[in-house]
């Protein structure tokens, strides 16, 4: 008998990062251009089929904010793991990245995280390079690249999670 | 709902349940539902099943339940289905209720607000990313421009060296150039280099007593080393440096001439020259030509042209040529005209160009004894330019015969 399990997943970063986008990616492999700002938590379930079990990733898809001081930490109660989105295009999404990362951290303690480095197919738009993404791999950081729009690393990232948050 | 008159609390109760879709699930001290009730079919729970795990059942309560803190507010939810509620937890004994309250109207308005403002920072992070690129591509122009400054500042210098260099190498050929001359006839020429110095040059000498060299070649190409070429033929023709050659056969001087200035052996220059011998006593005049303009005899007091042509290549283009000698008895009173083709072949501002047939026409009147004609002749040809320098050397000797 397959061991079955639920595990709570907050997706984070700064407004406009993908983090809806790479959810409907993840859960439906569907993507759309037009933008829709989430306001609240969006609350979406995908199974993910393990070698020795079946997880149900709830995925909490909470609102991006351009203030770091305006999340509500209550939505995280209950996580296991969470998804930390940033624009490869906009410096200003990594630092929010970062801070949110600290935050997180200073209230609920350390759990498994993932980066990833949103819209990275817009290669000639980037704002940070592979060298700083590097850099924070070398200090542990579980960082990808990944692209809602063509579906790059978003399937390995939920999946290596997934892992990481049932061991 | 104290304070409140019954019927107004029945009536607040009755607004509140049919604007916001009440529903509400309740779960036991184990996490199992155990009663549910309300708008379910609005959140997409019509089929929870009582006594079933609730997170199974219900998997947005996963990470609330238990119950840490009551009571406990959620906001703005949006679930499975779409809609969205505003989640209210308490707990009551050994139950925990949670109540659901539709807000997806708020959340719409909410959103166009927030997508509005959303966009409005896009677009300022994009209009100062777009400043930034602008400042580097702006500060990487500035550094071009500086480059082409100095680049130019070269140029200017090396141009203007070249220009001394050209005006030297002109005043050279100038100074090489015979003295006009007035007995036993006249000669009077007119030199006007181009900017870019053509390769122009003439002169005329007694090879004898009874023989006069008159001559005038035109090196291809523009610049010092036409010039440099022109020079060195013009000392060889007045040294007569020719090893067994008769200088009174212009014959035998072009074919010597094309023998030693081969263009494979000089830098692919080659050059043009009409040569002729004037024996003033039997008044016979013996010319040859290598591919350059006809000289022109002009009788004034007829206002009659006759080109003086002669079949021959111009020197340096092909090893071994042969070239005709022509002669003539100069009859008396005529004006014996060497021209280069700069002193006819103009461009006029309209694109067409003077022909030598034009220039016969020119020279064809009388000549005025101080020869000021030749100045009038350079005059209108930059009339006809429509500027005062000329595009090739101007040369032109005028003998009165």
């Amino acid at each position: 008998m397959i061991d079955t399990v639920q595990r709570k997943i907050c997706m984070l970063g700064g407004f406009s990062v993908g983090k809806t986008s790479l959810v409907k990616r993840y859960v439906e492999s569907i993507f759309s251009d037009s933008y829709l700002t989430t306001v609240g938590v969006k609350i979406d379930k995908k199974v993910e089929q393990l070698p020795d079990r079946v997880v149900s990733l709830v995925l909490w898809d909470l609102a991006g904010e351009d203030d770091i001081g305006s999340l509500r930490m209550s939505y995280l109660r209950g996580s296991a793991g969470y998804v930390l989105v940033a624009d490869r295009t906009r410096r200003s999404t990594l630092q929010m990245a970062l801070s949110l990362r600290e935050r997180v951290e200073a209230d609920y303690g350390p759990m498994p995280f993932v980066l990833l480095m949103n819209k990275s197919d817009l290669k000639e738009q980037w704002a940070i390079d592979d060298a700083e993404l590097e850099d924070l791999r070398h200090r542990g950081w579980w960082v990808r690249a990944s692209s809602a729009r063509t579906g790059e690393g978003v399937e390995d990232a939920f999946k290596d999670l997934a892992v990481r948050v049932t061991r | 709902m104290e304070g409140l008159p019954a019927s107004v609390a029945q009536r607040l109760q009755a607004v509140t349940y049919s604007a916001r879709a009440v529903a509400y699930l309740q779960v036991d001290e184990n996490l199992v539902l155990v009663s549910a009730g309300g708008d379910l079919q609005n959140y997409g729970l019509a089929t929870v099943r009582m006594g079933k795990p609730a997170l199974d059942e219900a998997f947005f309560l996963l990470g609330l339940l238990p119950l840490l803190e009551t009571p406990n507010y959620v906001p703005a939810v949006e679930l499975a289905g779409g809609r969205v509620a505003d989640l209210h937890l308490h707990s009551e004994g050994d139950s925990v209720w949670v109540m659901l309250l539709d807000v997806t109207t708020e959340r719409d308005a909410a959103r166009r607000v927030q997508q509005n403002a959303y966009k409005m920072t896009l677009l300022q992070e994009q209009e100062a990313l777009l400043n930034r690129r602008l400042e580097v591509a702006n500060a990487a122009l500035l550094v071009s421009q500086r480059e082409l400054e100095a680049s130019r500042a070269d140029l200017l210098c090396t141009h203007e060296k070249l220009q001394r260099e050209l005006a030297e190498a002109a005043s050279y050929v100038r100074s090489l150039l015979p003295a006009p001359m007035a007995e036993p006839f006249v000669a009077d020429w007119r030199f006007v280099p181009s900017a870019a110095l053509g390769g122009d040059a003439f002169g005329y000498h007694w090879i004898d007593a009874d023989h006069f060299a008159m001559y005038l070649l035109d090196v291809c190409g523009h610049g010092v080393g036409p010039c440099l070429l022109s020079i060195a033929v013009l000392h060889l023709l007045q040294a007569g440096a020719l090893r067994d050659v008769d200088f009174r056969d212009p014959g035998q001087v072009l074919a010597a001439l094309n023998d030693t200035y081969q263009m494979k052996s000089n830098d692919d220059l080659y050059f043009t020259l009409w040569y002729g011998v004037y024996q003033p006593i039997s008044r016979r005049l013996d010319f040859g030509c290598a591919g350059h303009p006809p000289a022109v005899l002009v009788d004034p007091s007829a206002g009659a042209v006759q080109p003086l042509k002669a079949k021959g290549l111009p020197i340096g283009m092909m090893p071994g040529v042969r070239y005709a000698n022509e002669w003539l008895i100069v009859p008396q009173q005529r004006y014996l005209y060497l021209v280069s083709d700069g002193a006819f072949e103009v461009e006029r501002p309209d694109g067409t160009m003077m022909s030598f047939d034009e220039f016969l026409s020119m020279i064809a009147g009388p000549a005025s004894s101080d020869s000021s004609d030749l100045d009038r002749l350079y005059k209108t040809l930059t009339t006809n330019r429509g500027s005062e320098a000329l595009e090739d050397d101007f040369s032109i000797v005028r003998f009165a015969l």
